[in-house]
């Protein structure tokens, strides 16, 4: 993700635009799942750790793709990969979407099975663990957005 | 990191903030629509309650961190047109916004106060908050498109 407020090329926009789509609706999507567990964290019912799951599962997972993809077709665009090394920016940017993609990875695998066992009465910790999994990733992704708003050396 | 990329950082924080408050709020939009019972419903609405305060703050830092943005650069200025676009479409995101949150106001005090599980159902079904919170979603997307291509800079 690059600055939004400093003039651009046209034709770096539009990946610009799919990476920034894509974030926004990831860190929504997290903080979702991470509230609605927290929210949901003593209830007797399962509504909303249901609701933290199936808001990974069909927010989180296809908005961190676009993403991704997002990023590296900037990155591509913006023949960065033609500078000796990586900007401090775009390492960070890398490597907590990495990070990120093998936490929402791990969350989705102890939801699901969270969620199978849930039919039965059980379940609970799984998902409770994948929702503070969520909200781990939202506190990385902060960091992330800082990074690629301000640029440190 | 001089202050014009604190600045920008915060910027992008404040839109990211605003962009995540939305996102919690088409979850529990479409989750509501499918909710049977007035227990569930309830429920939904706690999480409700982090989305007002996050949108609330991050409409106002990206406003004035995004005018005092414009002032300290030498690229744009405050009366550039994609500027007064952004000013523009905000104010109507806000107004659109708050529409939308009256709206859902109304049902949740439905909800913990008097009002039946069918009446709350039906409010929370018809197609009246659904097209007012699409269009704020709408008007957020239009703001993002303007920042990232500024159209006549």
């Amino acid at each position: 993700m690059s600055a939004l407020a400093t003039v651009r090329p046209d034709d770096i926009n539009v990946a610009l635009l799919v990476h920034v789509l894509g974030a926004m609706v990831l860190v929504g999507s997290l903080l979702t799942a991470a509230v609605a567990t927290i929210v949901g964290w003593r209830d007797e019912g399962d509504t909303l750790r249901r609701l933290s799951y199936k808001t990974l599962l069909f927010a989180a997972l296809p908005a961190f793709i676009l993403m991704y993809a997002g990023a590296l077709w900037t990155y591509d665009k913006e023949s960065l990969d033609a500078l000796a090394e990586d900007p401090r920016w775009v390492e960070i940017g890398f490597m907590t979407a990495d990070l990120g993609g093998l936490l929402l990875l791990i969350a989705l695998i102890l939801g699901g099975i969270g969620l199978w066992r849930s039919r039965s009465g059980g379940g609970r910790p799984l998902l409770r663990a994948s929702g503070v999994i969520a909200a781990l990733l939202v506190l990385v992704y902060v960091v992330t957005v800082w990074a690629m708003g301000g640029k440190p050396n | 990191m001089d202050f014009y990329d604190w600045m920008l950082a915060l910027h992008l924080l404040a839109a990211f903030a605003v962009a995540a408050a939305l996102v919690l709020f088409s979850v529990l939009v479409v989750a509501g629509r499918r909710m049977t019972t007035l227990e569930q419903t309830k429920a939904l609405f706690r999480m409700g309650s982090l989305g007002g305060p996050l949108i609330g703050i991050g409409m106002g830092l990206v406003l004035v961190v995004g005018v005092v943005l414009a002032i300290d650069s030498d690229d744009y200025q405050l009366w550039d047109a994609w500027v007064i676009i952004a000013l523009v479409l905000w104010a109507v995101s806000g107004f659109v916004g708050a529409r939308t949150g009256t709206y859902y106001t109304g049902v949740q005090e439905l909800a913990q106060k008097s009002g039946s599980e069918a009446e709350v159902l039906a409010r929370l079904r018809a197609p009246t908050g659904v097209r007012w919170h699409a269009a704020t979603v709408v008007g957020f997307l239009l703001l993002v498109l303007d920042m990232i291509f500024k159209p006549w800079a």
